[in-house]
């Protein structure tokens, strides 16, 4: 009996060690945390994990430079806009090489591009390439011919002398162009399908404190002329959602809103929220290396609602649910292998992330792990308004990460909507949402009191009549003396 | 200590013109009474900092450190004490620095009294209904001015335009005393590196 129980142990040792497969911050190069409500830095298990480099070279095709922008379609055919050396590369998910596009026939003559920088393909694989320095976006069909050029917009609101720069371009499903243009600062350009320029979408308003307005007040004119500008921030990034709404990221130096949702008319429709604000890091060194606010340079719209942006400033990708709150962050600079130097553009592939490294010339993947799976399904759970069956994901999130706020606020929503209001208010404060703790707290106190009313309206006529019976007494002790 | 002194704060939440003026001229107030009515205020304080119910409390539990609040209302109390005090000596005020003591003491008494019941309903209340909390409090705050404000003006016998002047001036040397502290300070700091430094060229050379 004995032996048997001495076998038994090192075989439970060798089926714990077997499933201990969560990766943990000293797994990867990089600090995987997150901000809790009270603003303060908390770690996490990394949600996902590098998994390899795909550099040109790879290919075959010689080392790309300074490659600007990628696009993953989602039938898995990775375009990669190859800036330095004026090209577009088409391969696989598998990173096999499909084809370079380097010239097209235009007019019946051969025409090339000039710093590609920005790069779209649409459903039915038609490619739009913003060809910077050209200055005109190109899209060619998916045999190569050419669809459409656009160039030098027209219109009452652009000045005589501007200079058609685009950086960035985006095709809704109604075949609108969107393009993020040098210099532009009124916002995104939209063009209608057949190429005409119609209007700005997203226009950022310029902020100015009291401060500099007082300041302004007191300088004289030739002062007023040296001074900065007060110009409205730039766009770096665009993708758009399958709504047709476009996502697009601009420079924040406050850190406040570095991610725009633009409805159809151009207005900013997204969900924002006062714990994390939409602008990456909330906590950051105000001078030195690695310093200021997160520069998000691009961003990538994946399924139910949930966004990443990419920050080149720390190298961070910070993810986001459709109603603002902070996901998960994971990823860094450095020259460690999974690190970046200057990630410029990210995509997913599959429910992997790939981000474009512009100065290593590479795409650097990352693989979901057990803890970003769970919090994946989980949102996509809530999202799609199946909140009991999320909870099982979210009591699974908590056992990798006690300290996942947003795992305790599903649960406690969910007991709410089960009527167990005792547990949802542990939950719901647990996860610090005042808004539903409250619904849940006045329903308990409702509930206390209903069971309770008896005892309290009898105490009540006991004291009254109590009352009423001393005073008589005391009245008829007073007449009784005089 | 007679039961009658102890009582005397609570006469005076009610009678503040004449309360404060036996504190004065007929020895009704008691310093040490003043003392333990501000460490009750500072424990209520540090109570409804760490206990107040969850929908009402901005504070992170970990960063709620109860003898820091200790000794910053005491400090607060001491510095507003002496340049109050200070003050009132060069316009002819004619009350003590015990009697200042005294009236800043007994003015926290609302405060205490508001503090621990308001954290108590703090626990029954939802969204929406924090503002009877706030209200709660709110009286409490200016009682407690308006008990400071009669207190201050009776035993220096002053009229209320000379008691806001005298109020003004107060805080004024309150940022000088702070100012003058800091100095000496680093001062004393310069001196002391002065101090070591010859100290440690001596243990280099000797």
């Amino acid at each position: 009996m004995r032996k048997k129980r001495l076998l038994f142990i090192p075989l439970m040792i060798a089926l714990m060690l077997t499933f201990n497969t969560i990766a943990y911050a000293d797994d990867v190069p990089y600090d995987t945390y997150n901000y809790d409500s009270w603003g303060d830095i908390v770690y996490t298990p990394a949600a996902y994990v590098p998994e390899k480099h795909l550099s040109g070279a790879d290919l075959g095709i010689g080392n790309f430079v300074t490659p600007q922008d990628f696009y993953v379609t989602d039938d898995g055919y990775i375009y990669v806009a190859d800036t330095g050396n004026n090209r577009i590369v088409v391969t696989t998910k598998d990173w096999k090489l499909v084809k370079v596009i380097d010239q097209f026939m235009n007019d019946g003559k051969k025409d090339g591009f000039k710093s590609p920088s920005g790069i779209y393909v649409t459903k039915d694989k038609r490619v739009y390439i913003a060809d910077t320095d050209n200055n005109r976006v190109v899209a060619l069909k998916d045999d190569g011919s050419l669809y459409q050029i656009i160039s030098n917009p027209k219109s009452e609101v652009l000045a005589d002398n501007f200079v058609f720069t685009p950086q960035k371009v985006t095709v809704d499903y109604a075949n609108r162009v969107y393009v993020i243009a040098k210099g532009m600062f009124q916002g995104i350009m939209a063009f209608d399908e057949t190429g005409n320029f119609t209007s700005f979408s997203g226009t950022i308003n310029v902020q100015i404190t009291t401060l500099e307005k007082i300041w302004r007040k007191f300088s004289t004119k030739a002062q007023r002329s040296r001074q900065s500008l007060f110009i409205p921030t730039e766009f770096t990034g665009i993708d758009v959602d399958s709504d047709g709404f476009v996502f697009a990221t601009n420079v924040d130096n406050e850190g406040t809103q570095a991610v725009r949702r633009l409805n159809p008319k151009g207005q900013d429709v997204i969900d924002k929220n006062d714990k994390y604000k939409l602008g990456g890091d909330l906590i950051f060194r105000l001078m030195g290396d690695y310093s200021g606010a997160s520069h998000i340079s691009d961003i990538v719209v994946r399924e139910k609602g949930i966004y990443s942006v990419v920050d080149s400033t720390r190298g961070r990708i910070f993810t986001y649910d459709h109603e603002g709150n902070l996901l998960y962050i994971f990823g860094g600079l450095g020259s460690q292998m999974g690190t970046f130097k200057m990630p410029t553009a990210i995509e997913k592939i599959d429910d992997n992330i790939a981000v474009l490294d512009s100065t290593n010339a590479e795409v650097l993947t990352f693989s979901e792990t057990e803890y970003g799976k769970l919090i994946n399904e989980a949102v996509g759970l809530r999202y799609d308004g199946d909140e009991t069956k999320a909870v099982e994901k979210w009591k699974q999130v908590l056992k990798l990460d006690s300290n996942y706020e947003l795992a305790y606020v599903g649960i406690g929503k969910s007991y709410l909507a089960a009527g167990k209001n005792k547990l949802a208010m542990k939950y719901l404060k647990l996860g610090m949402n005042k808004e539903y703790y409250s619904i849940a707290f006045k329903r308990y106190r409702n509930d206390i009191l209903k069971d309770n009313l008896g005892y309290i309206l009898t105490g009540v006529v006991v004291i009254i009549a109590g009352y009423s019976v001393v005073s008589r007494v005391k009245k008829h002790k007073r007449e009784e003396q005089n | 200590m007679s039961k009658e002194k102890l009582l005397y704060p609570f006469y005076i939440l009610t009678h503040p013109m004449d309360g404060f003026y036996e504190v004065r001229h007929r020895e009704k107030g008691s310093v040490p009474l003043s003392l333990l009515i501000l460490l009750l205020f500072s424990i209520s304080f540090s109570i409804n900092k760490r206990y107040a119910g969850f929908v009402v409390n901005d504070i992170n539990p970990l960063s709620v450190n109860s003898f820091q609040d200790f000794k910053g209302i005491f400090a607060l109390f001491f510095l507003f004490c002496v340049a109050n005090w200070s003050i009132t000596c060069l316009v002819e005020g004619e009350g003590r620095l015990k009697d200042i003591v005294t009236v800043v003491g007994y003015a926290t008494l609302p405060l205490v009294l508001a503090y621990i019941p308001a954290t108590l309903f703090s626990q029954i209340i939802a969204e929406n209904e924090e503002a009877f909390y706030y209200l709660v409090l709110g009286i409490a705050i200016a009682w407690f001015l308006l008990l400071i404000f009669i207190g201050i003006m009776t035993v220096h016998n002053f009229t209320f335009g000379k008691m806001i002047g005298t109020l003004i001036c107060t805080f004024i040397a309150m940022l000088i005393i702070i100012f003058i502290i800091l100095l000496i300070m680093t001062l004393i700091q310069q001196v002391y590196t002065f101090f070591e430094s010859i100290y440690t060229e001596l243990l280099f050379r000797v």
